[in-house]
């Protein structure tokens, strides 16, 4: 399939690794959200509660890197590594083609500047609760790489700790 | 492009200066379909006449998934609805949703009823 590219690595000490390359295009995403919790629950040892909030680390890491990182016909790489009953890692690379060109040192200081925004009270914008509110919440580490391409790579983990693997509400 | 459907009814309002109705969202909102499906709420809101305002019930009952942009719109209808005197709440949402509206603080500013009836209530006083 042209469209999607899905490559699926397991090694000697179980850590499964799946990269997927989407072209841009949002009508994609609910397949994306899908494939996730599927990954989610069966690769790890997260229970279900994570597994939604997963979905949407990915589903709002791979819109940003559609809208701001890409023009028409682009791909981004998806990759979902899981480390059993260790941690899940999400990355996601853009081309860097968007309208405006931003770097991972930039990234970064427009990710702290949002979480200095939303620490000060309630927001009230339409826009810009993806990354720092959403995704921040929902994992231990965010961080941003300049990659060879010319894009960006955003790195998420979030490390499996005995309550992450049940529900809570 | 991903399945929402939004279905609008009116609420019988005993109140003549308050305009009662429910928004049924069912599927996901996306990146893919919100901007369209919201512009459904925005003519509701426009349509209100001078002196009124109008209170919405989101029955969210069969949303499956909504992204930031849809949380974003829900708190700019809020914003609008409460300036101009009004009520918004939201009924039956499921877990995954109660979840993310929790992580953004939207629970505090409009009020989840796990009850259909009960939110009814609310927006019709």
């Amino acid at each position: 399939m042209d469209l999607a590219k899905t490559k699926n690595q397991t090694n000697a000490i179980g850590e499964v690794k799946i990269s997927i390359t989407l072209t841009t295009n949002a009508y994609f995403l609910s397949g994306l959200r899908d494939f996730t919790m599927t990954f989610v629950k069966n690769m790890t040892g997260f229970g279900e509660q994570w597994a939604y909030r997963f979905q949407t680390v990915v589903d709002e890491l791979a819109s940003n890197a559609m809208e701001y990182g890409c023009r028409e016909g682009d791909q981004i790489v998806i990759t979902l590594m899981a480390h059993t009953d260790k941690s899940i890692e999400i990355m996601i690379e853009d081309p860097g083609h968007g309208s405006k060109k931003v770097t991972a040192e930039e990234m970064e200081k427009i990710y702290r500047n949002k979480l200095d925004l939303y620490g000060r009270g309630q927001y009230l914008g339409i826009r810009g609760r993806g990354l720092a509110q959403i995704v921040n919440a929902w994992s231990d580490k965010v961080t941003f790489e300049n990659i060879d391409s010319g894009g960006i790579r955003v790195r998420v983990i979030k490390s499996f700790k005995e309550n992450n693997s049940q529900s809570k509400i | 492009m991903t399945e929402a459907i939004v279905t609008i009814t009116d609420l019988d309002s005993q109140n003549p200066n308050i305009i009662a109705k429910a928004v049924k969202i069912k599927g996901q909102l996306d990146e893919s379909n919100v901007d369209e499906k919201a512009k459904d709420i925005y003519k509701v809101l426009e349509s209100v006449p001078t002196g009124k305002h109008v209170n919405l019930l989101f029955d969210f009952a069969e949303l499956d998934y909504m992204n930031s942009k849809s949380i974003g719109y829900l708190t700019d209808w809020y914003s609008r609805i409460t300036t101009d005197g009004g009520k918004i709440c939201i009924a039956g949402p499921k877990e995954n949703i109660v979840d993310i509206l929790q992580v953004v603080g939207l629970t505090q500013l409009v009020t989840c009823y796990q009850n259909f009836d009960e939110a009814k209530a609310y927006v019709l006083s």
